[in-house]
């Protein structure tokens, strides 16, 4: 697989060697010096500069209860993420339908995601395309994915959950997995969250799409649109990203709530210029965490019209949302610990890897996700220490700079 | 979800259906069963007399009442196209209304419940409704037949087959305060008030949940209605409250002594666009009902309606502890059985 404008080279390079692909290579130790690689931006959020202050009370605070000067190693990343424990302030988002997302690499992410203790989503349409129960052999699909994170996990961290779209209630995903005795022990662990995708950034306003052999199409054509594009590959389907207003969302939300008391419930939403409202709403009627996924974010297959000029920077809807009201999730070419401190600092309680997984576990199926995660987690711990704090929580709008804004960053403070 | 679900939590183990042969023979079983034939018979009785019309139901269709509390729909193969077991008749019983004014259908439904319904001793997968319909009414007066086809059905097994009571050790005395009525009415959120004044967290916003509904059951003498349930909690179908937006002109009408829930209804939705919006809110996808929509869209006659569950009513008649002991051939959920 490949991951056009995404540092696809430096994920795998992390996906092979952990934490210390984010140091220089080892070998030029002692014969060069360093400095800014100038390494060109490709969006506000990556241009945007983490500011240590020159006075640290909070380093101050962690020095007197250590009764010693304090370390990156004594950042605790650990965290609660929408209802979950988790032991980073990372996730792992949905990869949805497509043949890469569906393949045995997303069943080795999901043991890696439970050995890392972080959460996992898994993708709509997995569902209406895959089917849901094949054979308890089967090696890919949803229940293979649960099945993994099971195996792997610590009962007492992470969670995983799974989306469902307008077209997966045709196939009532939710109901199907919450009565599934083999998803019982996420239950009753309080660790099954469901996912309601409103949007995605990458094709904000649009549904998933796929593209399939004529066969596979013609079986699911009444569900989806189809586009013969392609004369040689297959067709192009489509499915709808559904009707929402804020009573739609409200109310999809309170019956998530009611049909399934046992399950957290999530929210994604598109980088849409409405993004505050939309999380504020969901917020309000009782979501556990709302992710918004910036323009920046990846896709299995979308236009190109849409990769580069359609929806929001992550950066201008971590601002517009400001103090979040809930747990605020981020993903949107995550990778590495720096974007995801920005992001933290922002307002995000959690970032979500999505691309950057994938590719970590194309790299080397058996360890490249864990590597990928670890080293990011050094680079945030080495980051968080540095700008005098020592967990996630207390990152402010302070630590960010933003090129050219003089304006008074949207959060002033540590958050509570 | 018509006649949503509701429960008494308890496991027990040591409650669960005895082999076929076993039950079927048992004196229990079969003087549950002559209670039940009887609350039919009374139940026709009482609604021919009120000029209903008995339909016979459909098993199978394109699309059913969706699910509610996790329970699940039944797929079959239906030449090639994929086809639910009904789950309750609200879809048939609305667009039945083109036929009749008022109409009842006794329905099987098949709902998937959670495994974990297996010890509420009030879930049976396979389950029947006394459902109605009718065109015109007001949620009162549908509430109004309800107590009345209860009453009538109580008054009738208690003298048609008084000797079964006997067989089961229920004290008739046990309805006396159900016949001398009225039913009391609450609305949720006075619900939600009692169950918080009992210290106990039930959410504003959703169902009554099952301990809950046991809990406010246990300290009723007779049967009563609980109104208005917050929208979120129930179906597309129930009709919105133009005067207190967010709330249903919907019922339950709940036994006594912690049997809980016997009837679900509501007033009906029968606006073409509400009832498109309203299904976008509860996560439906509208494409899927096409023939109710259709229908819908030509126009359907405002009604309202119930279920009575026909097992759950026999449970609190005979006082059995567990749902399955007034059925022939119990489908406990996520138990395989005959």
């Amino acid at each position: 697989m490949r991951a056009h404008g995404f540092p696809e080279e430096r994920v795998r390079a992390r996906a092979r060697n952990g934490a210390a692909e984010a140091f220089p290579p080892v070998e030029s130790y002692g014969h060069e010096v360093f400095g800014s690689t100038g390494t060109t931006a490709v969006d506000e959020l990556d241009a945007a500069r983490l500011v240590p202050p020159v006075f640290m009370p909070l380093r101050l605070e962690k020095l007197i209860d250590l009764g010693r000067e304090p370390l990156q190693s004594d950042v605790d990343l650990a965290t609660r993420i929408g209802g979950f424990a988790s032991a980073l302030p990372v996730y792992l988002s949905a990869f949805g339908s497509t043949r890469i997302g569906s393949s045995e690499l997303s069943v080795s992410a999901s043991r890696q995601a439970a050995e890392l203790g972080v959460p996992m989503v898994i993708g709509e349409n997995v569902v209406p395309l895959t089917g849901y129960r094949r054979e308890a052999s089967a090696t890919t699909g949803i229940l293979a994915r649960i099945r993994a994170y099971l195996d792997a996990s610590n009962p007492g961290v992470g969670g995983v959950v799974v989306q469902q779209s307008t077209e997966d209630a045709d196939a009532e995903v939710w109901n199907l997995v919450y009565s599934d005795p083999g998803v019982e022990p996420l239950l009753a662990t309080g660790r099954l969250g469901f996912e309601l995708k409103v949007g995605q950034g990458a094709k904000p306003g649009l549904g998933g799409m796929t593209v399939l052999d004529r066969s596979t199409a013609a079986r699911v054509d009444d569900q989806y649109a189809i586009d013969d594009l392609w004369p040689d590959s297959g067709v192009l389907r489509s499915g709808t990203p559904g009707t929402f207003t804020d009573e739609i969302l409200r109310q999809q939300i309170r019956l998530m709530r009611n049909n399934f008391p046992r399950a957290r419930v999530w929210v994604k939403l598109h980088p849409g210029r409405d993004v505050a409202r939309a999380a504020a709403c969901a917020w309000d009627a009782g979501a556990d965490a709302v992710t918004v996924d910036g323009a920046e974010g990846g896709s299995g297959w979308a236009p190109t019209a849409f990769l580069d000029h359609v929806g929001l920077p992550l950066a201008e809807c971590l601002r517009r949302i400001g103090r979040p009201s809930g747990c605020l999730l981020a993903s949107g070419r995550m990778w590495e610990g720096v974007r995801a401190v920005k992001a933290l600092a922002l307002g995000a309680t959690a970032v979500g890897l999505g691309r950057a997984a994938l590719t970590a576990v194309d790299t080397d199926p058996e360890h490249g996700l864990r590597r990928l995660v670890e080293c990011l987690a050094f680079e945030a711990r080495l980051l968080i220490s540095a700008l005098g704090k020592y967990s996630p929580d207390v990152l402010a709008a302070e630590d960010v700079w933003f090129a050219g804004r003089s304006d008074v960053p949207a959060l002033s403070s540590a958050r509570s | 979800m018509e006649n949503a679900t509701s429960v008494a939590t308890e496991p027990t183990v040591d409650r669960r259906p005895p082999p076929p042969a076993r039950h079927l023979s048992s004196e229990t079983t079969r003087a549950a069963l002559r209670i039940q034939a009887a609350v039919l018979t009374a139940a026709r009785a009482f609604l021919a007399g009120e000029g209903f019309t008995e339909l016979l139901p459909p098993i199978i269709g394109p699309v059913t009442d969706p699910g509610s509390r996790g329970s699940k729909q039944l797929d079959v193969d239906y030449y090639g196209h994929k086809y639910k077991v009904m789950t309750s008749g609200i879809l048939y019983k609305q667009a039945s209304l083109l036929a009749f004014d008022k109409l009842f259908f006794i329905a099987p439904n098949v709902r998937a419940e959670p495994p974990e319904t297996c010890s509420t001793r009030r879930h049976l997968a396979e389950f029947h409704q006394i459902d109605v319909e009718v065109a015109g009414a007001t949620r009162a007066e549908v509430m109004g037949i309800a107590e009345r086809l209860l009453t009538h059905v109580v008054r009738h097994v208690l003298t048609s087959v008084p000797e079964q009571f006997e067989v089961l050790g229920r004290d008739p005395l046990a309805f006396v305060d159900l016949l001398a009525g009225p039913f009391d009415v609450l609305s949720h959120r006075e619900a939600v008030a009692a169950l918080h004044r009992l210290d106990y967290p039930q959410s504003p916003d959703a169902e009554i949940e099952w301990t809950g509904e046991e809990l406010l059951s246990e300290q009723a003498v007779r049967p009563f209605f609980v109104t208005d349930y917050p929208k979120g909690s129930r179906g597309f179908y129930d009709r919105e409250s133009t005067t207190e937006p967010g709330r249903l002109r919907n019922f339950d009408l709940l036994a006594p002594e912690g049997y809980g829930e016997l009837v679900s209804g509501s007033e009906r939705e029968s606006d073409y666009a509400t009832i498109v919006t309203r299904m976008r809110e509860t996560g439906e996808n509208p494409a899927k009902y096409r023939w109710y929509l259709d229908v819908v869209r030509e126009g359907v006659p405002r009604s309202a309606g119930f279920g009575m569950g026909l097992e759950r009513l026999t449970r609190f008649l005979t006082g059995l502890h567990s749902v399955w002991q007034v059925n022939a051939y119990p489908k406990i959920p996520g138990e395989v059985s005959p």
